[in-house]
């Protein structure tokens, strides 16, 4: 992969985003805020699961309402986070942490599909089944973790 | 003035939420964890009711039902926030007062932000009532969510100050 990431930091385009301050600057914010975005419009579908907050609405409801705004700021998540990568390619791929925080936030991404596609179903049931709940608690601790990994996390080596 | 607030952000570094916070290795990181989490909370619950008051999308909820409906995570996340970004600066207040970016930011974009907020969440009571919103109310969703913006960029701005 070296070469490759290595030819995708010469890419003029990714060349001058990563050079030209506020065009960088400018995918960051994006990635910041539809970061937020997605983590917390998939939180309340999650709460909303385990039976907390929008009471008035169904599990099925409160899932249709913010799939849309999930699903946007996904896609808006992932161009700009690899605007971001680009640039700085063949340092960011062999970095452990940040290997982790792709990985979990495919688990996330993959875990949040699950609970929009099983929220229909578990709303025609007298009660939400454990399974559901426990998918919603793990949608949720996947997201944690995922913005984890992204801090600065030299200093967590510190843990052992 | 300067000398009293700069005196009371001596003071906070020694706190014992401020020193641990920038000399423990492993708490930075969860405090970050709580802003963020705040954050994601309390920004996609602002931008939801604003985007609904835009117009964009398609809501089965009418404003005002979905202001009442998102209330109370909002404040929860707002709490939330407010808590991770306090001990943040704790640890390091003496810095963060002399940064423009952060001044500029939580001197006058976030109050102008947070009292934005308020009025909208409180009028979409009444503007929210039918599903086609006033003019009004779509313009007031929209500065709103351009309040928010700017903020997090003033943000992502601090450490180039």
């Amino acid at each position: 992969m070296g070469p490759f990431w290595s030819w995708l930091q010469e890419t003029p385009i990714i060349y001058t985003i990563g050079k030209t301050d506020y065009l960088y600057d400018a995918f960051s914010v994006l990635h910041y805020f539809s970061v937020f975005i997605m983590v917390g419009t998939t939180g309340l579908v999650d709460l909303r699961v385990l039976g907390v907050g929008a009471q008035r609405q169904s599990v099925a409801q409160v899932a249709r309402q913010f799939s849309p705004w999930i699903w946007t700021a996904v896609v808006v998540g992932i161009v700009s986070g690899f605007v971001e990568f680009a640039p700085g390619a063949s340092s960011f791929a062999p970095d452990p942490i940040f290997e982790i925080k792709m990985v979990v936030i495919v688990l996330a991404i993959v875990c949040g599909l699950m609970v929009l596609r099983g929220a229909p179903r578990w709303s025609e049931l007298p009660e939400i089944p454990v399974v559901a709940k426990l998918l919603a608690v793990i949608s949720m601790l996947l997201w944690l973790g995922a913005i984890l990994a992204a801090l600065d996390f030299s200093a967590f080596s510190g843990l052992g | 003035m300067h000398e009293a607030l700069f005196g009371f952000c001596r003071w906070l570094e020694t706190t014992p939420w401020g020193a641990p916070t920038r000399e423990t290795m492993w708490f930075y990181p969860f405090v970050q964890l709580i802003h963020f989490t705040g954050l994601s909370l309390w920004l996609s619950t602002n931008v939801a009711l604003d985007l609904r008051l835009i117009g964009v999308g398609r809501w089965r909820r009418t404003a005002a039902e979905l202001a009442r409906d998102l209330f109370v995570l909002n404040w929860i996340g707002f709490c939330t926030v407010v808590t991770g970004g306090f001990l943040l600066f704790s640890a390091t207040a003496t810095t963060y007062i002399q940064n423009g970016a952060f001044l500029v930011k939580l001197g006058m974009l976030v109050p102008t932000a947070l009292v934005f907020h308020v009025v909208v969440q409180s009028k979409s009571r009444t503007w929210g009532r039918t599903a086609e919103l006033p003019g009004v109310a779509r313009l007031a969703g929209l500065i709103e969510l351009l309040l928010w913006l700017s903020v997090v960029t003033a943000a992502v701005e601090i450490p180039s100050y």
